[in-house]
């Protein structure tokens, strides 16, 4: 199905932020015309989940050209529960940030430059073509590169530094993919990639644009060898940038290696998925501890990340599909918990007057704020995997998965270092909220606006409690995904 | 050409890795950049057939100036890497002189304010 819908993801967006840039003076204009870009990818992406179930795979050749000479955007299942995310989150932290009282809000290249890595996000996720695939990462990376370095905290700039740095090891690692596959099977496309690899034949530079795609996507998401520039890199961004970056951008190289195993190496999957099971349960291990020993409210939420990229990382290596159903469940609501968790950090944070969220700051200044406190306690609590919120269920889901695939060891260890969480995440609640301040510390009156917040846990109780959508959806999504033909024929024809 | 391709590519990899992981952040960032023109080479080493003339066609699909045209492709490859490479590298410097003003030094073991 030709479905144009897809230019609305991307290219509407893209428009909103160049406008933007010219209307830069104006500044609640430029906010409002940027906040709507944001909405309308996300009812676009909306749109073609719903527009999924009922004509499958959706595509849009770009400029008319046929795949495999042409440039195509697909979305199927896959990409669009991805999407759907990405662009509730990214949307969510554009409100935030009009509510944001932070100084580099208020420059003109800041909101436009928000929406250009939610741009890339979704053209990351939507794209059919592996080159297109590395220029919307590059977008991605650059918009947030600078977004880092203009923030408030002083120590940006020179995460912003060491993060260059390093996505050029990883924009390396995917150039080197991209020509190995072009040298070895003449196209781009992923379908057609797919197809050629279906046939079994593994000529020389095959595997080792396998190896090379997983490291770009490994470094991508922080997994264990290539994880020291996410806390600092995370912590010193923007709050509402912080929300995005931390919960969906990380989430890229997770959709990347899904896509990997699913359709294009399938032959290699086994392998792929045993060294991830090994990295996740590293991640879920060094990523739970370093939460508990930081100290600084918005870096333990950093770290946590990593051990909750090393559950979803387990559950794909199990392999099953009742696995990788728990993997999608937990990637989701991951997303929306972590990005809320972060957003009221940062408004208890806005309320200090050096802007941080050191314990030593921080301590005592969320006293009195109750709605605050009890959505924080119902985001600690969901992160935690407490009934009957969505981190129960997605818990849930991937013992399931665990149980199904007998990865007892790592399942084991999982369910472990699930009580490691709940200790941080209830050791800073009572931090930030229960204890008195310290000698000389004293709040704002006023902070952040919380709606973008609120609206986010709302999301999260409601997936809670009626849960049978999302499962269902995941559940069929990875049902497509046992037959990588679907994609392949929906993109190639025939 | 393969060879000659195969063993610049392979020098200028080295020269990249080596320079990239200096303690000055300049002479790092030249690195990088390196590491992206031995990327690129490697791009047009990837093509599928090595032409003698451009890849223009006229009307009717036939090469206009006679002899095999070049893989067209890699060289779309590369001036969008070539570009965006470019852009990353101008922001990176101005990153690094927006941080030697603040430290007064270039050297990335004195900039370390980001620790724990």
């Amino acid at each position: 199905m030709i479905n144009p819908l897809l230019l609305g993801t991307i290219f509407v967006p893209l428009l909103c932020a160049a406008f933007g840039l010219l209307i830069g003076r104006f500044r609640t204009l430029q906010h409002l015309l940027i906040f709507g870009g944001g909405v309308v990818a996300w009812v676009c992406s909306v749109l073609l989940l719903i527009a999924n179930f009922e004509s499958g795979v959706q595509i849009y050749r770009v400029g008319g050209w046929e795949p495999p000479f042409g440039i195509v955007l697909v979305a199927d299942k896959l990409s669009s529960v991805f999407a759907v995310m990405a662009t509730t989150v990214v949307a969510a932290g554009l409100l935030y940030a009009l509510g944001c009282k932070d100084k580099c809000v208020t420059y003109p290249a800041f909101m436009p430059l928000f929406l250009c890595m939610g741009v890339g996000l979704n053209g990351a996720l939507y794209t059919g073509d592996i080159f297109t695939l590395f220029v919307f990462i590059e977008l991605m990376v650059i918009s947030s590169v600078f977004l880092v370095a203009i923030s408030d905290n002083r120590l940006g700039l020179e995460a912003a530094i060491k993060y260059l740095f390093i996505s050029a090891m990883g924009t390396l690692f995917l150039l080197i993919a991209i020509g190995s596959i072009y040298a070895t099977f003449g196209t781009l496309t992923i379908a057609d990639i797919a197809q050629k690899l279906a046939t079994g034949e593994r000529p020389l530079l095959a595997e080792a644009a396998a190896v090379m795609l997983m490291c770009a996507f490994l470094l991508k998401s922080a997994v264990f060898p290539f994880h020291f520039w996410q806390p600092d890199f995370h912590t010193t961004a923007p709050t509402p940038v912080h929300s995005v970056l931390s919960s969906v951008v990380v989430k890229v190289g997770i959709y990347g290696l899904i896509r990997m195993i699913t359709v294009m190496f399938t032959q290699e999957a086994a392998t792929i998925e045993n060294i991830l099971v090994i990295l996740g349960v590293i991640g879920i291990f060094f990523g739970s501890l370093g939460a508990l020993r930081t100290y600084d409210a918005k870096r333990m939420l950093a770290y946590s990340t990593f051990g909750q990229i090393g559950f979803i990382l387990v559950a794909i290596g199990w392999g099953t599909p009742a696995a990788l159903v728990g993997a999608l469940v937990y990637a989701v609501n991951h997303s929306f918990i972590k990005s809320a968790l972060l957003m009221l950090t940062g408004v208890v944070s806005s309320r200090t007057y050096g802007k941080t969220a050191t314990k030593r700051e921080i301590g005592g200044v969320g006293k009195g704020m109750v709605l605050t406190s009890i959505l924080y306690l119902l985001g600690g609590m969901a992160l935690a995997g407490i009934p009957p919120l969505n981190g129960f269920i997605s818990k849930v889901a991937l013992v399931q998965g665990g149980i199904d695939a007998q990865g007892w060891l790592a399942l084991g260890l999982a369910v472990a270092a699930g009580l490691i969480t709940l200790q941080y995440m209830i050791g800073t609640w009572s931090l930030l909220f229960q204890q008195a301040p310290d000698e000389g510390v004293k709040a704002k009156p006023t902070g952040d606006a919380q709606y973008a917040p609120a609206l986010l846990i709302g999301l999260c109780v409601l997936f809670g409690i009626y849960a049978a959508p999302l499962v269902e959806v995941v559940t069929r999504t990875v049902t497509d995904l046992g037959d990588p033909s679907l994609y392949i024929r929906a993109v190639l024809g025939g | 050409m393969n060879i000659l391709f195969a063993i610049a590519t392979g020098i200028m990899f080295g020269l990249g890795v080596y320079q990239l992981l200096r303690r000055d952040l300049i002479k790092a960032s030249f690195g990088f950049y390196i590491l992206f023109t031995a990327i690129n080479l490697f791009l047009l080493a990837a093509g599928a057939f090595e032409g003698t003339v451009p890849a223009y066609v006229d009307a009717q699909n036939e090469v206009i100036s006679g002899g095999t045209p070049s893989d067209p492709l890699v060289q779309a490859l590369i001036l969008t890497a070539i570009v965006i490479s470019f852009g990353t590298y101008a922001l990176l410097l101005s990153f690094i002189v927006l941080a030697s003003r603040r430290f007064k030094t270039v050297d990335s073991d004195e900039i370390d304010d980001l620790i724990g």
